[in-house]
């Protein structure tokens, strides 16, 4: 839009009156046409929900998996096993209780298409820098990932025989077929990524000696090492870690020792995998036990209500107190009832009531916590559950050139942990650049945040239920380890993805033309105002005035205002004259408009203020006579 | 409100409405005349336009000028026929201001439109100036006149308080055609698909522009019962020479009623 004006060089000379500066910055700080969705807020690598969700709504998956991309190398994993912290978010989710279906949205995308040869595999110049990464978990992938991109050498060191972490010994292969891992896995070989397998730093490799080859290290090793309870009888044969359960396993799809009757110490996630995995190895029941009630339960509800499902047998509130051996095998665990977990302050720290039970028991898996295993022989210093000491904002530690991402820089869930392996890829990337590691950095979208978004709920918007997945019967799926959810069809993914509220604010936008047309919201038409320029005349000169904008906004920013108060800066500037040659005929049209010939004034009746009788006559004030006609008379 | 007896009125009837019909002018300057005991008229530009170029001394000078007038024919209080000489006087005086589809429906219609269209089966809907959206003595005036002279009308979604601009307003049309057709294309797309009532003489034409049939409300008060059928009125204010040939008739009616 560029409208003729008569005098260019007006914009030029343009200064802001105090109204439109102070309108302008409350314009800028309020509005939240560039607030981030709930769901991507909440995403710890921000990915882009509303955009690929609507592009499955609109049946375009190869442009849904693009926008994945843009964040995520782990569609089809995170699909499956992603935690959704979106979900909780989603605005579906808190009016009516029924989030959008967003990673399972994913998984249908990557399924649809995913297609290797359109992967991004560009990467920067060589810096000549290299980087040694220990750990090819999601947060040493994606860390890896992004200094590789960034044109650093990288080599990765995993203790395994393949990489994935946690995501190919903690999970199961029911929830997450490995070949998904593996598809995924080669973006690091496409980027030209080294992979070293089978070596473990601190054993295979020093530490000090990574730290002397290379120019940056990153830990990012999982919290792998599983906790046993030390009640009585822990030591007991049959007593299992959650971790060393899990990994052989997934790892063999066995067990060693006997799954007759198996009881499952723990309420999250990883001793619902441990009860359900029980049964896919022949365990004859499966009790679970945790201390927290149904309400305080970690575990997701999917993951419980699949594994009640399946037939694991949950009692809530129950803490161990002894493990009873019978010739060093476990023969029965002793429970407790749980009168409360945490204190007053929110603190866990369980009170035991008075009732106890026996429960038979072959086998007693721990799921009670795991650690991270130090891999620098003491060079780094841990903290409670092993995690290391580091600066939260950058994973710097005190060590130079070493930093820290993942399970041991707290990550919780996989999105977590590679959302810490971005972070600390930003930092190791300034540090080898030399770079100041705070400097201008907007740590906020490094990590999940409230959106500050807060809109009325659309229009007509209706309470419509989620769907779900696909599961696989019960009868069939417990006996294998084949992936238990079979995913969306094709109509149930674009009826689930057309659901999702699109939350934005821009609520004026769809007022208003012209701003429609010039911008994305308020906030991005006058940032550069704050920077000192003049509004856009072209915009402030299509202001109609008609104040919608402000009747929407939830802020009721005073944008038409600010737009119909600019023009008076720009006829300043213009020596009191309207700056457009399209003015000139409104210019004519007003001088006609107070000239006598057209203007009158009558007192027809009544009595004047004063008191006294107003006389009915004709007239125009005699300034306006001049050079008018008489008053028609 | 209430009529006060004790209290001189003044009517300004506006513009835009001045150069579209006389006639409905006139007519309503020598009705008030007779219904309030106390009652001026002025024909002035208010000075909106001078305002929304920016020329806001220029608009100061103009307006100290119109409010000399008002002054000088004893006015208290006005009562308006413009949505937009209403916002302008609230906004930039301390001037009592009242809209005339405020005050009609307190002293009433003039017996003969009572009840007038009864046997019409003509249906309208209603366009509100977005001038007026904060105005819902005026929107409810409006809405009690039609139902007074016996039309049916129809409610469209954007309307009252969350009204369309026509396209016209802040003086966007002389410099940006384009998107003023947009923004009237797009009022005309919200409006229920019924012949349209307006009281806003520029609303009025700027619908006719936009190919739907409209009606100001002063026509439907003074004017022949519309049907269904009926063609409106032609877009008069299109034509500059009947722009001013028209607020010349208006002026001198009213001064003549004066007599």
């Amino acid at each position: 839009m560029n409208l003729a004006y008569e005098r260019v060089s007006v914009m030029n000379t343009v200064i802001s009156s105090e109204t439109v500066t102070l309108n302008t910055k409350k314009i800028v700080e309020q509005c939240m046409g560039l607030e981030s969705p709930f769901c991507k807020s909440r995403c710890p690598m921000h990915t882009d929900v509303k955009e690929y969700v609507a592009r499955i709504a609109e049946k375009d998956y190869e442009g849904a998996v693009k926008v994945i991309r843009e964040k995520l190398f782990l569609p089809g994993t995170l699909g499956r096993i992603c935690a959704h912290p979106c979900e909780e978010a989603c605005r579906r989710e808190r009016e009516f209780g029924q989030a959008i279906s967003i990673a399972a949205l994913k998984r249908f995308a990557a399924e649809r298409a995913d297609d290797e040869s359109l992967w991004d595999v560009a990467v920067g110049e060589d810096t000549g820098k290299h980087v040694a990464v220990i750990g090819a978990g999601p947060a040493g992938a994606q860390a890896a990932i992004d200094l590789r991109k960034a044109g650093h050498a990288v080599t990765i060191y995993e203790k395994e025989e393949k990489a994935g972490g946690m995501l190919r010994v903690g999970i199961p292969k029911y929830r997450l077929p490995r070949d998904v891992v593996d598809y995924e896995y080669r973006y690091l070989d496409k980027l030209g990524i080294s992979l070293k397998t089978k070596v473990k730093v601190g054993t295979d490799i020093a530490f000090e000696e990574l730290v002397r080859q290379y120019d940056a290290v990153l830990v990012a090793i999982g919290a792998q090492k599983g906790n046993v309870v030390k009640i009585p009888g822990h030591a007991a044969k049959g007593v299992y870690s959650a971790l060393d359960f899990l990994k052989e396993v997934n790892l063999t799809e066995t067990i060693s020792g006997k799954a007759g009757k198996v009881v499952v110490i723990g309420g999250g996630d990883v001793a619902m995998d441990c009860a359900r995995s029980a049964l896919r190895v022949g365990a004859k029941s499966v009790y679970q036990a945790s201390l927290e009630s149904l309400a305080e339960l970690p575990a997701s509800k999917e993951e419980l209500d699949q594994a009640v499902g399946e037939g694991v047998d949950c009692h809530f509130g129950w803490g161990p107190v002894e493990i009873i051996e019978e010739n060093g095998n476990v023969k029965a665990v002793r429970l407790q009832k749980i009168k409360s977990v945490f204190d007053e302050n929110g603190c866990f720290h369980p009170q035991y009531g008075e009732e106890t039970a026996l429960v038979e028991a072959d086998m007693v898996i721990m799921a009670t916590g795991q650690v991270v295993e130090d891999v620098t022989g003491g060079a780094l210093v841990q903290i409670g559950g092993g995690r290391y000491q580091t600066n939260s904002k950058t994973l710097a530690t005190a060590m130079e050139k070493v930093f820290v991402a993942g399970d041991a820089a707290g990550g919780k869930i996989v999105v977590e942990a590679m959302a810490l392996g971005r972070k600390a890829a930003i930092s190791i990337d300034r540090y080898l650049k030399g770079e100041d590691l705070e400097e201008d950095r907007d740590f906020e979208q490094e990590w999940s945040y409230e959106s500050r978004l807060d809109v009325p709920l659309p229009e007509g918007c209706r309470d419509l239920p989620r769907l779900h997945n696909n599961m696989r019967p019960v009868k069939e799926r417990v006996c294998d380890f084949a992936a238990v959810d079979e995913g969306f069809t094709e109509e149930q993914a674009v009826e689930e993805a057309s659901r999702c509220l699109k939350c934005e604010c821009r609520l004026c936008l769809k007022e208003c033309i012209m701003m429609e047309e010039c911008g994305k919201c308020p906030k991005e038409i006058f940032e550069p105002v704050l920077a000192g320029q003049a509004i856009d005349m072209n915009l402030s000169y299509s202001c109609n005035d008609c104040g919608n904008c402000t009747i929407v906004c939830p802020h009721e920013l005073p944008i038409r205002e600010t737009f119909m108060e600019s023009r008076k800066d720009f006829v300043r500037a213009n020596g009191g004259d309207a700056p457009l040659a399209g003015h000139r005929p409104v210019k004519i049209h007003q001088t006609l408009g107070f000239y006598s010939m057209f203007t009158t004034k009558v007192c027809m009746s009544g009595k004047s203020v004063s008191g006294e009788l107003c006389i009915s006559r004709c007239g125009v004030s005699a300034d306006l006579c001049d050079g008018g006609e008489n008053d028609g008379n | 409100m209430a009529i006060d007896k004790e209290i001189q009125y003044g009517f300004m009837p506006g513009c835009s409405l001045s150069s579209y019909n006389p006639d409905v002018v006139i007519q309503t300057v020598a009705y008030l005349r007779e219904a309030l005991p106390g009652f001026s008229a002025v024909l002035k530009c208010c000075g909106k336009p001078t305002r929304d170029l920016g020329q806001y001394e220029l608009f100061r000078e103009r307006f100290e000028g119109l409010l000399t007038d008002i002054r000088d024919v004893k006015i208290e209080e006005m009562i308006f026929a413009c949505p937009n000489c209403k916002a302008v006087f609230e906004k930039e005086s301390q001037v009592k201001s009242h809209s005339l589809w405020e005050i009609l429906p307190l002293i009433g219609l003039p017996e003969e439109a009572r009840g007038k269209a009864k046997g019409s089966d003509m249906v309208f809907t209603i366009h509100d100036s977005c001038s007026a959206r904060g105005d819902k003595a005026a929107q409810e005036g409006i809405r009690w006149i039609l139902t007074e002279l016996g039309y049916k009308y129809v409610e469209s979604e954007c309307s009252r308080e969350k009204t369309r601009c026509c396209g016209y307003g802040g003086m966007v049309n002389p410099v940006n055609p384009e998107l003023t057709r947009k923004v009237m294309q797009r009022r005309v797309e919200t409006l229920a698909d019924y012949p349209v009532v307006t009281y806003c003489a520029t609303c009025r034409s700027t619908l006719l522009k936009a190919k739907r049939s409209a009606w100001h409300i002063l026509d439907l008060i003074w004017g022949p019962v519309v049907y269904a059928k009926d063609e409106p009125p032609a877009d008069v204010l299109e034509v500059p020479e009947n722009v001013w040939h028209n607020r010349f008739k208006t002026r001198r009616g009213i001064a003549e009623g004066c007599q």
